[in-house]
């Protein structure tokens, strides 16, 4: 995966709806390159003072981004990825809620045949604080630089907690919202894999939550890769109902498969430190980095 | 969105799968017209979308009229996990000598829709033995792939041929229909060795519901389901007597772990989603102050692009028509000082921490 530097060109693509032009701001705010907008029929026009064009073709080739942040509508994401993937975009990232699983599946399916990569859908974006890059929605002031990787299914909750990282002295070297679906562009596996090649970082905070077996295969990775980087994580459902979506459409409990509990045994038996609460992580994540 | 076994029996037989002859009743006078037109014995079967509704008593077989009566009225008096029957699904029962499983559901682990097959069924696909697993190409499957898993299965020849066939349409239903779920639990083996799928279970992709307007009038939805989905709120009712509010899925989950732990009962989940303006707390305010049950409510809003002086303008709204419960808000992110300011002298009580907000609403101090 191929993160965005400090200054490099990104673009947003449905830049002039409602989302897509308050977060140019706060994107532009925050010291990203905003470099162009998509939305067909628009080209020409400009948001923020950032050219708008027609087509993602057109705006890679005028200013060479080759990630792309997504405020399109969920029933028009599918075709918005698949332009954005062909036009040469290697990181998509996909805020949209609502896409349906058919069409996650077949982007997930297009940008491995062409290496490229998705974060989302349903996700609050990425931030890299020391590389002023901010391809999403999260609130900046929550977020500092640092040597701590941050990944959750949820955003509010990313917010919460990198904040009480930030105000505990733990800055972050990046910052990521995987997504709030039950398929995420970038896995939990495949993000720890990325982030264990960073040098910038030197710990790991995991935030899952109900639904699903990501933890589960998480945890059975960290143990089969002997992962190095020390790891605390928060599970969020621990008193959530079965066979209730809770608010996330991945956040669903069916029989016994995808129970917090289970998640937080397998982490635990993997060596994970796991908080019972988000006001628990900066304590423990001390404990695990002295 | 789940539909209850009759509708996905109904979607069944519109590709071509074989199903029990049943009749779909709301009474007990339907009862009895369903058995003029039926050969007992029957199944009298609970139409509800909770799970275990056979361990719950929500299943009967029954071999005359008088029973069936007497079982349908037991059936329409329970409440299966929370849930009470509006109908019950008449059925003939199926006399068979074994019984298989099938389905078509979406692995999330691997990303991919998958068939599980097994030659003998139960509760538990987790344990079932010998089960077949196969990825499904989001295009479909042919034939060849369908003769494949039946093979594996090792049926007899006859009954090979009626598999494959079953499983190309549940395929086909479930890619056409978006389900995230299409299963056939049990697939029961007659004396005759006919293939005859007994229960069916349909969850659709809910956010692929734009697709297939079909759906969007199927099921009776609960008053305050119905407001707080017209509003835009992710909104689940639990029961209890504590409303939890606040912004972000995530965040109202490890909310409701504060409550839990702390001992409390949440009467609700309610997120108000990401960027919440004024009018929209105003709006679930208004929802979780009338919702039955509820003694006190919750507001955890950690502020980014939601504004914390929005969420503390609409509270003093909500507060100026009336009569308001108990409000407990922790509040915290950008000019929370400011929605402070905007609280302070109102019967509200502000925490600075979920904890602490948590604490007190619980203890009901």
């Amino acid at each position: 995966m191929m993160l965005p530097k400090e200054g490099d060109p990104i673009l947003v693509q449905n830049m002039p709806g409602k989302y897509g032009r308050l977060h140019t701001r706060l994107m532009l705010d925050y010291g990203t390159n905003v470099a162009a907008g998509t939305a067909p029929g628009k080209g020409g026009q400009s948001v923020e003072g950032v050219p708008v064009y027609n087509t993602v073709a057109e705006a890679v080739q005028k200013t060479g981004a080759k990630a792309s942040v997504c405020f399109v509508p969920a029933e028009f994401m599918l075709a918005a990825g698949e332009e954005a993937l062909s036009a040469g975009i290697r990181l998509l990232v996909i805020i949209t809620e609502h896409v349906p699983i058919r069409d996650e599946l077949r982007l997930l399916q297009l940008a491995e045949s062409r290496g490229a990569s998705i974060i989302g859908p349903n996700c609050p974006g990425l931030i890299i604080p020391s590389q002023k890059v901010k391809l999403g929605i999260m609130p900046a002031p929550s977020f500092s630089p640092g040597r701590v990787a941050l990944y959750s299914r949820s955003g509010t909750l990313t917010y919460e907690i990198a904040g009480q990282l930030t105000s505990a002295g733990f800055g972050q070297s990046v910052a990521v919202g995987i997504g709030g679906d039950p398929i995420n562009g970038t896995t939990p596996v495949e993000w720890m894999d990325h982030v264990q090649a960073m040098e910038d970082t030197s710990a790991v905070v995991a935030v899952g939550e109900i639904g699903g077996d990501a933890e589960e295969r998480l945890a059975r990775h960290i143990e089969k890769s002997g992962y190095s980087k020390p790891i605390v994580a928060y599970i969020a459902g621990r008193h959530a109902p079965k066979e209730k979506k809770m608010g996330h459409a991945g956040a669903i409990i069916y029989g016994d498969y995808g129970t917090a509990d289970s998640k937080i045994r397998a982490l635990k038996a993997a060596g994970v430190r796991v908080a019972s609460t988000p006001a628990e992580v900066p304590a423990l994540l001390k404990q695990a980095l002295s | 969105m789940r539909l209850f076994e009759y509708q996905a029996k109904q979607l069944f037989k519109q590709y071509g799968l074989p199903v029990p002859k049943a009749v779909l009743v709301h009474d007990l006078d339907g009862v009895r017209g369903a058995l003029a037109s039926l050969t007992l014995p029957v199944a009298i079967k609970s139409q509800v979308l909770a799970g275990g509704r056979g361990k719950a008593g929500g299943i009967a077989l029954v071999d005359d009229p008088g029973q069936a009566e007497r079982e349908a009225s037991r059936i329409f008096g329970l409440s299966i996990g929370g849930e009470k029957p509006d109908s019950l699904l008449v059925e003939e029962s199926y006399p068979h000598v074994n019984e298989m499983y099938l389905s078509v559901s979406l692995d999330r682990g691997d990303r991919a829709f998958v068939t599980i097959a097994a030659s003998a069924g139960g509760i538990n696909v987790e344990s079932m033995a010998g089960k077949v697993i196969r990825k499904i190409s989001l295009d479909g499957i042919d034939a060849s792939f369908a003769a494949e898993v039946a093979s594996l299965l090792r049926l007899p020849p006859d009954q090979s041929s009626q598999f494959a066939s079953i499983l190309l349409s549940l395929e086909r239903l479930a890619r056409e229909k978006e389900c995230e779920l299409a299963e056939i639990n049990p697939l029961a083996v007659g004396k005759d060795g006919t293939l005859m799928p007994l229960d069916a279970k349909v969850i659709i992709d809910d956010n692929a519901l734009f697709r297939h307007p079909e759906f969007a009038k199927l099921h009776p939805e609960d008053e305050f389901e119905g407001e707080a989905s017209r509003q835009g709120f992710a909104f689940v009712r639990l029961g209890g007597d504590i409303a939890v509010v606040g912004n972000g899925a995530g965040l109202v989950l490890s909310t409701l772990d504060l409550v839990g732990d702390a001992g409390g009962n949440p009467a609700c989940f309610l997120d108000l989603g990401g960027g919440a303006q004024q009018e929209r707390i105003e709006a679930a305010l208004r929802l979780v102050n009338r919702l039955p049950g509820v003694d006190r409510i919750l507001i955890n809003i950690y502020g980014g692009i939601t504004r914390t002086t929005d969420v503390a303008a609409g509270i003093n709204t909500v507060l100026a028509e009336g009569v308001v419960k108990p409000v407990y808000a922790r509040v915290s992110g950008a000019e929370e000082d400011e929605a402070r300011r905007l609280l302070a002298g109102t019967p509200v009580r502000m925490y600075r921490t979920a904890p602490e907000a948590v604490e007190a609403v619980v203890k009901g101090a």
